[in-house]
This record gives C-alpha cells, sequence and structure tokens, in this order.
C-alpha cells in the first residue's frame, strides 16, 4: 500500500493493527482487514479517533504522555534538520497542546479527551483513510 | 524499581503482574471492549436460552442493533466477525430468512454509492490547478494557497459570467444580429478607417476593437433578431442584471458555507495546536514527494502556531507604540488622500488635454490608467513600512494592512468612475443640445442657436463648456472652439458650430456612445493593470530573484540575506489586488459584454504567472499567519467591492439616458424600460394588469412592511440563539469541570481497587493467623466494636481515642485489628461498592470501564469489598496495604510487642495523616494545575524536614522499647530509601534531613525482623508499581510527590502497629461514609486532635501547628481532589 510506504506512522500503524504473538508486527489478512476498515469511508469518526490514539501511543501505556507527544511531533516532522522543531518550540508546542486537551489536567492526554479534541476537528475524519 | 519488584515476595509480584496485564489488556486493547463484548455475549446467549416470547423478541431486536452497529466498535476483526456470525444466527433461527427483495435493494444501495464515490473521483480529476496549489501549500503554507484556492474560485465565478453573458448576449449578437458593417453603428466611420488598424488606436481600443462586440456600442437596437425573435435588448438588460445577482448569491453563499464551518469549531472551543498535531496526516498521500511536503506544511503551520503563541506573550512599551501608531495612521491618510488627489488631478489634465490638443500622445491617452496602476502598486509597499512602525501583532497588521489597501483601491476607482461619469454627463449634455440643434432645423439661423446655447449656458456651464469643444474636436478634428467655451460665444462660431454639426451629422452618433467610452475605459484600466502585475512580478520578484541568487557570490554582502534578499509573497495585498480586479469586471461588465471573458484569460495567466513566480523566485512569508483560508474575510472584502462597483453602474443605468445612436437601448428613455415595454408589449394583457397591481403602492408597501418584519424577527431569533448558544457553552464548562473530578475520583478509585485486592487474600490470612496466634481480652473486642458501630465520624474518633487508651497498658494491642478488617469489609462494601460502580459507570462510562469490571469481577468475588473512592486519603490507601502486609508478617514476632509502642506509635500515626493533609493542602493552594505543581518540588522538601523532626521525638520517648535492634539491614533499607528520595527529590535540604530519620527508626525498631523489614519495603514498591502501572494518566513527578510521603509509612509497620491500621481503617470509614471533602478533612481533625491530647504531648506542637494551615486550607477542594491521587 503505498499510503503506508509514505506515512511516517507506518511502524505504528503495522504495530497497532497486529495481532500476531511474537511481536514482530507482521499483519494477518484479518489484521490487514481489520486496518483498511479502519481507515474506510465508512467507519465513524469515534473507531478512527479511536485508531488515532492507540497509533499515538508510542509506549502503548493507554495515555498520550509528553514522550509520545514528542515522537509524534518528530514522527510528522521527519528527519530533517531544518525541518526538526527545536527544544524550545518542543517544549512550547507541548505545553500548548497539553493546556488545551488535558482537561483533567494530570500532564497526559487519556483517550476521552484525544477523542473529544479530534471530533472537534473539521477535517479528521476525511485525512483519516486510506483509499486503494 | 524492577529490580525491587524483581526480588519480590512471590505472592506479591504474582499480583503484580496479574494486575498488569489485565491493565494492558484493559487499557489498550479494548477500552471500551469488556463491557460490550462480554455482557452483549453474555446476554445474547443466555437469552437465546429463554423461550419466552417477548424476550425473543427483544433478543432479535438486539442481535439486529449489533449487526448495524457492529461497525462502530473498535474490535479486532476476528471479534467482530464471531460476533456477527452469532448475532446473525440468532436473528435467523428466530425470524427466519431476510425477504429476497430488501437484498436487492440493499444491492442496488450499494452499487449506486459505489457509483458515485466513483463520479466524484473522477471529477476531483479535474479541479483545476488542484496540484499546484497543493503542492505551494506545503511550501507556503496555507496562508498563500488561500490566494490562489481564491484566485481560482474567482476564476470559477468568471467563468460562469463569460458564459452567461457569451451565451445570451454575445453570441445572438454575433449569428443574429445585422453583420459588421451593415449599419452605420456597425461600421467605422469613414475618417477614422485609415487609422483603424493602426497599434495606437488598438491600443486605445478605438477602430475595429471600438465596432466589435466587445461594447455596448456594437448591438443592436431591433427588437428581435433572428429567425427566432431572440430580444437581444431585453437579453442584454436582464444578463447585465443577473451578473450582479448571481455574483451576490455565490457570494453569500460561499460565506454562509465558511461560516457554517467556522461555526463547527466555535471561537472559544480551540484546537489548534491539537488539532494541527493530531490531524495533521492527511493519510491519503501515498506519494514519497507529496508526503514530504505535506511534513514540510505541518512543520509550517506547528511553527505558524508556535509564532503566534509566542506573539501573544510579547509585551511592548505603550506610550511609543501609541505615539507611533498615531504617527503611522497620519501618514496612511495622507498618502490615501495624495493618492486620491493624484487621480483626480490626472483624469482633469487628460481632459484638459484632450481639449486643448488635436493629437495626443500615447503617453497622455493612457496617462490615466497608468498613473491608477502605479498608484495601486506603489502604495501598498508603502502602507507596509509605515505598517512596521505600528508594532502590532501580526495578524492585526494584516488587517490593518488589508483595509487601508481597499480604501486605497476603493478611492481610487471611485474617483475614477466619478471622472468618467463626470464625462458621461457632460457627453450627454452636448448629445441633448445636439439633438436639439438636429431637431431645430437647418433653416434655423445662427442667432436661434447662439441664444440657444446662450440660454443653455447658465444652467450647464460648465458642462457645455467643456464638452462642446470637446465633442467637436474629436468629430471633425477641424475646429478648435476654444472661445465657445467662455461665454463670448459668438454667432459666428455657433455657426461655424452648427455647419460643423451639420457636416458630421451622420457620424456624430457613434462617437457619442457613453457607454462604449465606459467600457472602453475600464477595459484599458483592466488591460493595463494586467501589463504592470505582470511586469512587478518580473522586475520585483523574478529579476530580484535571479539577482540576489548569482550576485551574492561577486558581492560585497551577502544579498540573500541582507539588502535586496527574495521577495515575499504578501499575501494581503495580493488578494485586494484580485478582489480590485474582479471590482473592475463588475463595473464594466455592463458596458462590455466581453470584460468576464477577458478576466477569465487575466486570472488564467496570473495563475500560472504567479505560481510560477512564488514556487521560483519568492520565499515563504517569514511569519506564516493562517490569514483567513476558511474564515469570510477576503470574502467580505469582495462583497463589499461588489456592492460598491455596483453601485455606479445601477447609477449610470437609471440617471443617464442611454445614447441615441448606439447599443440596444437606443431610442428609449431609460435603460430598464425595455422591461416594462416588453411586458406591455409581449406578454397577454392580464399579465400586465397584475404587474400594474403589484407595482402598485398597494402591493409595495406592505411587501415592504412584511419584509421588514421578516428582518425583525429573524434578528430577535438570532439572539436569543445566540443566548442560548452561550448558555450550553456555559453548561458545557461547567460539565467539563465536573467531569474532571469524576476523572480524579474514577482514577482514586482504580487505584483502591488494586490495593483492594492486594490486600484481600492477605488480609483473611492475616485475620486468621492474627485469631489463632492471640487471645483477645473482652475489652478490646469491645472497644473494636464501639469503632465501627458509629455512624457519626467525630464519635468514632472519639470512640477510637479512647480505645487507645485502655489499649496502650495491655499487650494486647493487635485486636482491633483483627476485628477491623472483617468488620469493614462487612460494613463498607454495600454502599460503597455500589456507588462507587455507579459512579464510574455513569460518568466515565467509557473511560477504562474494563478495570472495574475485571477487578471488581475477579478479584472481589468472595466478598463485595471494593475500595471505597476516598477522594483525599489515596496517601492512607497506599499506605494501608503496607501496614497490613506489615502485620501479617510481623505477627509471629510481634507478640511480644508492648504498649508503649503503640503509645510512641499512634500519635504519630495520627501526625502522619496530618503532615499529609498539610501537604496535599499545600500543594492543592498553591498547584492549580499540574504544570505548576511540578515546579514545586521544594515543598514536599519542606514537609519532610517534618517529619524527621516527629520521628525524633518518638525516638527520644520511646527508646527503651525491647525491638532487638537490627541495624545493618534496616540502616540499608533505609539509605535505600534515602537515595531513592535524593534521586527523586530536587531539594538537597530533605536529604540532610531524612539521613536522620532512618538512623532513628533503626535504633527504634530493631525487631530483628530485617526481612520483615525489607519485605515491607518491597511491598511498598510493589503497590507503588502497581500504583505507576494503572495510573499512566498521572505524570511521573506526581509519583515522585508521593514517595516522599512514603518513607514514613513504610517506617511504621515495622513498629507493628495494630493500632494505627485501625485508625487508618476507622479514618477511611469516614471519609467513605462522608461524601464532603471537606467535612472529611475536618474529621480528620478532631481525630488528630484528639489522639494528640491523649498521647503524644510532645507532638501536640507540632501537630498544632499542622493543624492551623489545615484548616485554613479546607477551601480548596478541586485542587484537592486532583492532588489526592497522588
Amino acid at each position: 500500500v503505498p499510503m503506508l510506504q509514505a506515512n511516517p506512522f507506518q511502524h505504528r500503524i503495522c504495530h497497532v493493527f497486529s495481532t500476531s504473538d511474537d511481536g514482530d508486527d507482521s499483519m494477518s489478512f484479518e489484521d490487514f482487514l481489520d486496518m483498511l476498515s479502519v481507515f474506510s469511508d465508512s467507519a465513524t469518526s469515534d473507531i478512527k479517533s479511536h485508531y488515532a490514539f492507540r497509533i499515538f501511543d508510542f509506549d502503548d501505556d493507554g495515555t498520550l504522555d509528553k514522550k509520545d507527544l514528542e515522537k509524534l511531533v518528530n514522527c510528522l516532522t521527519g528527519q530533517g534538520e531544518e525541518s526538526r522543531l527545536s527544544s524550545a518550540e518542543m517544549e512550547q508546542l507541548i505545553q500548548n497542546i497539553l493546556e488545551e486537551s488535558d482537561i483533567d489536567k494530570d500532564g497526559t492526554i487519556n483517550l476521552s479527551e484525544f477523542q473529544h479534541v479530534v471530533s472537534r476537528s473539521p477535517d479528521f475524519a476525511s485525512s483519516f483513510k486510506i483509499v486503494l | 524499581m524492577a529490580a525491587v519488584t524483581g526480588s519480590a515476595a512471590v505472592k506479591t509480584a504474582k499480583s503484580c503482574k496479574k494486575y498488569r496485564t489485565v491493565k494492558r489488556h484493559a487499557g489498550i486493547y479494548t477500552y471500551q471492549e469488556p463491557p460490550h463484548s462480554n455482557s452483549d455475549e453474555d446476554i445474547s446467549e443466555e437469552k437465546a436460552e429463554s423461550h419466552d416470547p417477548e424476550q425473543i423478541f427483544q433478543n432479535i431486536q438486539y442481535q439486529k442493533e449489533i449487526i448495524s452497529n457492529i461497525r462502530c466498535r473498535p474490535w479486532p476483526m476476528r471479534q467482530k466477525l464471531r460476533a456477527l456470525r452469532q448475532a446473525k444466527e440468532i436473528v435467523l433461527k428466530y425470524e427466519g430468512r431476510l425477504t429476497r427483495t430488501r437484498g436487492y435493494q440493499a444491492a442496488g444501495a450499494e452499487l449506486w454509492r459505489k457509483f458515485i464515490r466513483l463520479a466524484y473521483n473522477f471529477v476531483v480529476i479535474f479541479i483545476p490547478w488542484e496540484m499546484r496549489i497543493k503542492k505551494i501549500e506545503s511550501h507556503f503554507g496555507s496562508g498563500v494557497a488561500s490566494y490562489f484556492i481564491f484566485l481560482r474560485w474567482l476564476f470559477g465565478i468568471n467563468i460562469v459570467l463569460t458564459i452567461m453573458t457569451g451565451a445570451f448576449v454575445v453570441l445572438p449578437e454575433l449569428l443574429a444580429g445585422a453583420a459588421f458593417g451593415t449599419t452605420d453603428r456597425k461600421t467605422i466611420p469613414e475618417e477614422h478607417v485609415a487609422s483603424a488598424q493602426d497599434l495606437d488606436t488598438i491600443w486605445s481600443l478605438g477602430g475595429y476593437l471600438q465596432y466589435s462586440v466587445l461594447f455596448y456600442g456594437y448591438y443592436g437596437r431591433d427588437r428581435k433578431i433572428g429567425k427566432a425573435g431572440y430580444r437581444l435588448p431585453l437579453a442584454y438588460f436582464l444578463v447585465g442584471m443577473a451578473v450582479f445577482a448571481y455574483s451576490f448569491i455565490i457570494l453569500l453563499k460561499k460565506m454562509a458555507k465558511n461560516s457554517r464551518m467556522s461555526l463547527a469549531s466555535a471561537s472559544d472551543e480551540n484546537y489548534t495546536f491539537c488539532w494541527r498535531l493530531f490531524c495533521a496526516w492527511d493519510y491519503l498521500i501515498g506519494n514519497p514527494e507529496a508526503a514530504e511536503s505535506k511534513a514540510a506544511a505541518i512543520v509550517n503551520s506547528i511553527r505558524e502556531a508556535i509564532l503566534e503563541e509566542q506573539e501573544k506573550k510579547k509585551s511592548k512599551n505603550l506610550a511609543v507604540t501609541i505615539s507611533l501608531r498615531i504617527i503611522a495612521n497620519i501618514l496612511v491618510l495622507l498618502s490615501l488622500a495624495g493618492s486620491i488627489y493624484i487621480i483626480y488631478f490626472v483624469v482633469d489634465r487628460s481632459q484638459k488635454l484632450e481639449r486643448t490638443k488635436k493629437e495626443l500622445t500615447l503617453w497622455e491617452k493612457n496617462e490615466v490608467s497608468v498613473v491608477v496602476s502605479l498608484i495601486t502598486m506603489i502604495a501598498p509597499s508603502a502602507f507596509e513600512l509605515v505598517a512596521a512602525l505600528e508594532m502590532y501583532h501580526p495578524r492585526t497588521t494584516l488587517r490593518f494592512q488589508l483595509a487601508r489597501v481597499l480604501v486605497l483601491y476603493l478611492g481610487n476607482l471611485y474617483s475614477l468612475i466619478i471622472a468618467l461619469l463626470d464625462k458621461v454627463d457632460s457627453m450627454s449634455v452636448t448629445l441633448s443640445g445636439h439633438l436639439l440643434f438636429q431637431d431645430s432645423d437647418v433653416n434655423h439661423n445662427a442667432t436661434n442657436f447662439a441664444t440657444y446655447s446662450t440660454t443653455k449656458t447658465p444652467s450647464k456651464e460648465d458642462n457645455l463648456s467643456t464638452t462642446i469643444p470637446d465633442v467637436h474636436i474629436k468629430r471633425n478634428g477641424i475646429v478648435t472652439l476654444e472661445e465657445s467655451r467662455s461665454q463670448g460665444m459668438t454667432v459666428s462660431d455657433s455657426l461655424v458650430n452648427r455647419t460643423v454639426s451639420l457636416n458630421s451629422n451622420s457620424q456624430n452618433p457613434q462617437d457619442q456612445c457613453w457607454e462604449t467610452y465606459v467600457g472602453q475605459e475600464m477595459l484599458k484600466l483592466s488591460i493595463i493593470d494586467m501589463i504592470f502585475t505582470v511586469a512587478s512580478i518580473l522586475l520585483i520578484d523574478f529579476f530580484r530573484g535571479l539577482c540576489v541568487r548569482y550576485l551574492s557570490d561577486c558581492w560585497c554582502w551577502d544579498l540573500e540575506s541582507k539588502f535586496p534578499e527574495y521577495g515575499e509573497f504578501k499575501i494581503a495585498e495580493n488578494v485586494l489586488h484580485l478582489v480590485y480586479n474582479q471590482g473592475m469586471i463588475w463595473m464594466g461588465a455592463f458596458f462590455s459584454p466581453c470584460l468576464p471573458a477577458f478576466n477569465v484569460l487575466k486570472l488564467i495567466g496570473l495563475m500560472y504567472l504567479r505560481s510560477w513566480a512564488v514556487l521560483t523566485c519568492n520565499v515563504p512569508h517569514q511569519q506564516v499567519f493562517r490569514a483567513s483560508r476558511s474564515n469570510n474575510f477576503y470574502l467580505a472584502m469582495l462583497l463589499f467591492m461588489l456592492f460598491l462597483c455596483m453601485l455606479p453602474t445601477i447609477f449610470a443605468i437609471a440617471r443617464y439616458k442611454p445614447s441615441l445612436s448606439c447599443g440596444p437601448f437606443s431610442g428609449q428613455e431609460k435603460i430598464y424600460d425595455i422591461v416594462s415595454e416588453t411586458i406591455k408589449s409581449d406578454f397577454p394583457t392580464w399579465f400586465n394588469t397584475v404587474i400594474t397591481y403589484i407595482s402598485s403602492p398597494v402591493v409595495v408597501l406592505p411587501a415592504l412592511l412584511l419584509l421588514f418584519m421578516l428582518i425583525y424577527y429573524l434578528q430577535s431569533i438570532a439572539r436569543s440563539l445566540k443566548f442560548t448558544n452561550n448558555q450550553l457553552r456555559m453548561k458545557i464548562q461547567t460539565e467539563r469541570t465536573e467531569d474532571k473530578k469524576k476523572v480524579v475520583q474514577m482514577a482514586v478509585a482504580r487505584i483502591q481497587n488494586l490495593d483492594g485486592n492486594d490486600k484481600r487474600p492477605e488480609q483473611e490470612t492475616d485475620i486468621s493467623q492474627e485469631s489463632s496466634a492471640w487471645s483477645s481480652t473482652p475489652r478490646k473486642n469491645g472497644s473494636v466494636l464501639n469503632f465501627e458501630s458509629p455512624v457519626t465520624k467525630g464519635t468514632r474518633i472519639q470512640t477510637i481515642s479512647q480505645s487507645v487508651p485502655q489499649t496502650v497498658p495491655s499487650t494486647d494491642v493487635a485486636r482491633p485489628i483483627n476485628a477491623t478488617p472483617t468488620t469493614s469489609t462487612s460494613l463498607t462494601p454495600a454502599p460503597s461498592a455500589s456507588s462507587v460502580q455507579k459512579a464510574r459507570n455513569d460518568h466515565i462510562a467509557n473511560r477504562y470501564p474494563s478495570i472495574v469490571h475485571k477487578s471488581a469481577s475477579e478479584l472481589c468475588k468472595t466478598k463485595p469489598y471494593t475500595p471505597v473512592t476516598f477522594r483525599k486519603h489515596t496517601e492512607d490507601v497506599h499506605s494501608e496495604p503496607l501496614f497490613r502486609k506489615g502485620i501479617r508478617q510481623v505477627n509471629p514476632d510481634a507478640l511480644g510487642a508492648e504498649a508503649p509502642v503503640f503509645v510512641g506509635c499512634r500519635p504519630y500515626a495520627t501526625r502522619y495523616f496530618l503532615v499529609n493533609e498539610n501537604e496535599t493542602r499545600k500543594k492543592s493552594l498553591r498547584s492549580t494545575s499540574r504544570l505548576q505543581r511540578h515546579f514545586r518540588k521544594e515543598e514536599p522538601g519542606g514537609i519532610i524536614e517534618l517529619y524527621p523532626r516527629n520521628i525524633r521525638r518518638y525516638v527520644v520517648r520511646t527508646p527503651h522499647q525491647m525491638y532487638s535492634p537490627h541495624p545493618s539491614e534496616d540502616e540499608e533499607n533505609e539509605e535505600e530509601l534515602g537515595r531513592e528520595f535524593t534521586n527523586r527529590s530536587h531539594c538537597p535540604r530533605s536529604l540532610s534531613d531524612l539521613r536522620p530519620a532512618p538512623r532513628f527508626y533503626i535504633g527504634e525498631h530493631g525487631d530483628g525482623h530485617i526481612l520483615m523489614s525489607k519485605d515491607l519495603a518491597r511491598v511498598h514498591y510493589k503497590s507503588w508499581d502497581d500504583g505507576f502501572e494503572l495510573d499512566l494518566d498521572r505524570p511521573p513527578y506526581a509519583y515522585k510527590k508521593v514517595h516522599l510521603n512514603y518513607p514514613e509509612p513504610r517506617v511504621k509497620p515495622k513498629s507493628k502497629q495494630k493500632l494505627e491500621q485501625s485508625l487508618t481503617e476507622s479514618d477511611s470509614v469516614s471519609i467513605e461514609s462522608s461524601s464532603d471533602p471537606q467535612n472529611s478533612g475536618n474529621d480528620q481533625y478532631i481525630q488528630v486532635i484528639h489522639s494528640k491530647e491523649k498521647y503524644a504531648k510532645p507532638g501536640t506542637k507540632l501537630s498544632k501547628k499542622k493543624t492551623k494551615p489545615s484548616v485554613d486550607l479546607n477551601m480548596s477542594e478541586p485542587n484537592e481532589l486532583v492532588c489526592s491521587n497522588v
């Protein structure tokens, strides 16, 4: 799937949808089906946001904490020197994100907070999909 | 920590693991699943068994529901399939096969959906310049892209306008109208034929161009043309109006759509950062290059947001900025006035020139347009310079800049159009004069005419003076009637005049076509504007870029970063330029039907040129702002422009008489007469009467009134909606704070669940052990009962405290504990369990309910002891397991424990509570948010200081206790802890203070339970770990703090205080029963004070000190809640 190739979260996506026990992120047919159904047009935004959350949750601990966010930003900005955010920028960014979305002020974003934020985004559902 | 867990006791390790796995499964894979899946399937199976028809029916409904919304559940595919299969089976079994037709219907619908999607995909290919815009967007951000999107949208509008005019006006005229040269108005006047093909003439849109479909004058006045009888004049008029109507409608529609979109994200419900991060990636991107540019775009937008945030925080010097702003505004006003004056001056001068000179040079002919274009080009840059003075927030700067430029453009257009209309006015006057002249017989004598003109002059002096000669010059180019302008209009002059006009009688009308003249001017302006745009792009952007790129190597300073640099793409000016351009089109479209077509070409050219220039020689604006991609700013400007541009046109149409000799409306009094005329002649009479009725005041006035009423009504509705909107928003906000509380509550409950699970088996063993090992005195039992039964906390506490003194002398202090676990379990379960679960289910239904279910079901099966939701006393909760464990293991050895131990430690325990309270309160008070608390690590340190002191006192009192010292092991333990401490606490003070404390303990509790203490420590950590794992919501630093608190509880177990445990238990019970956090806090006070009075004399000072602040701090509830997590 070319979309996966270009996606900065390709490893995360594989990891999230993989159900294999040996942890090599390989996907069975069912997993693949699963993935495509999540990325399909007809999936509800709830499902989409659920899986998006898991994709963004780099350490699989059920919340997005600072490290997750940092990794997320780094994934998005890519490897280039000039495109990478400076640590001050990163700090500010993460702080702002937490300010906006961390409803219970515990320093992390949990699933429901994430869904709350994402569900209000006008173009999340339309961009979180893959068309073969 | 890992090491600690690794070496932990088998039991705890097991339990720990279990939780962890539970957690992992629950937390990550099946956030919402377990309640659904388990319950669903269970229920369905259950129901499948039953045979009650009612139930079967319900079951079928239920299964259908599952089938229909199985897509909406985030289960893995296998599970979905299983559930689906099961559900279908059940449905089939009980309901029979679905009817065939429905299947076909569904298939048809599916097919249709697929087709629609295919068609949509197909259409997307044809969106013009999509790739180009995306590319630009990815490099230059959404702001620049918004310019191009706007341009594309304008292009679309112009296409439609072109089609409208082309299909209904131009084509019919070309196909069916009289051919070129057949009539007077369609032929070039003889004396102009020679020069008709000169570049000069064509440049000024004269010659052949003037007599073409480009302009109003060419269109015939025949009411019907062609075989089909196409009513061209009517069509011309209607199309002219339709152009405006369409523009208005499409603009308003677009604006409404935009505002709807922006409403979806209400102004203060704004998650800019989150969206930019979480919703940034377009998962559809499959092309590596596109991915790269998307990444670039994301970085750009994130930077944008950060910059904006920083910009907000900047503080400025007020006085200076205000004065600077005043100066800047004065400068802007001056330049605006200057530009208007210049335009006025130029127009005036050109008119004079036309009057005085026979042959105008190229420059003189195009002076006006050139000057106008120059001003439109230069002034914005000047404004930008001025704006730099003002030091506004960049977005405000942009707004100001846009507003100023808009005013400038409007000023330009208006001064131009006023000048033009002035001319038209004079023309029409001349025309009327001329008409009169024509009407008057040839044998009218000169005096006659002279009198006429003299009588005319007083009234229309200026016009006549300016125009008559003008016209004449133009007409024959022979006579200059300078003198006639002046009052002294001699007979001879007028005679000449007359002869001239007679001579040129046949040619006259064509020149007199003011509509054509206006159209010409507008087209000319548009062309020159285009030329200037191209030139400026090439010169300012391209050549500058070239120079900077290639000369920088051999220049004495860095061209790329210093003076010339690369050009920046100025969104504001460019957008306004587009608006201005469109305004010209609207203004001229009526008089020059091909203007939209020309504009289409212009926009296409502009699109390619601009995008090329942007990509090759512009750098992204250093401060990119999302000027207004979806908001209505551009559109509002455009609407404003449309309105203002429509005014002069409408005015001209309504005010001036159409030219006599040219155009579709010649011979009519007013242009719009064509409509009424058509109605009169071409519609049946009844329609005519209907129209007259409708247009009579009887109908119009009520209709107007109705309109006003409607407007008022809608407005009031809108106002009330706004009001409700605000209210709802407030509601949401309060909900959110509620939510916050609930989240905290739930987290606490979860911890407790775990602790409870931890405790459960151990406690039971505890009890059995203890009961077997120890004999209980009746007195104790009594006290214990006392302790459990009380309803109010205060009494309970008192009873406790009373029981304690009694116990002090007796050695069997363990009794209360024996009783307490059982009693607590028996007492607490029902209300607490139900309330906790209910609360969780209600409020945080989709937040990890799995934990509740699993833990509750699996682990607490035997006894419904679900730990109660202590809001404040998580610390207590944490400590509880410790004590229990300690107790359990100590039991055998603790038999010999003496009363003094309790005496010593009891106050300690109470104090512990106190300290904790204090700490939480302090924290809560000062830390309104997590982040802040982060920086307040010193605080705990300070508190820690207190601990040692307490402890020291005890030590002083209790050294004679008979615990066998275990120096080495304990020391190690303690020091380990201390190290932990140092690692975790940033305050060195705490370290130094802590160290002594452990030593005291060692001296104190040399129980000989090395293992035990170790175990305890481990256990502690374990439970701790559990907490950690389970409460990942919490930031690590929160844990650090918890740790700071911990050393104390950890120490306590060594002294084997059953009493303490009982105390904690009772405490917790009291808290449980009290729903109000404040109350519970107070209760604790009471308790503490009591105990202190009775036991800890040395401790009173401290405790008093502490109680005070804690009392004061009572008020901060929500924060406390948050803190209590810790």
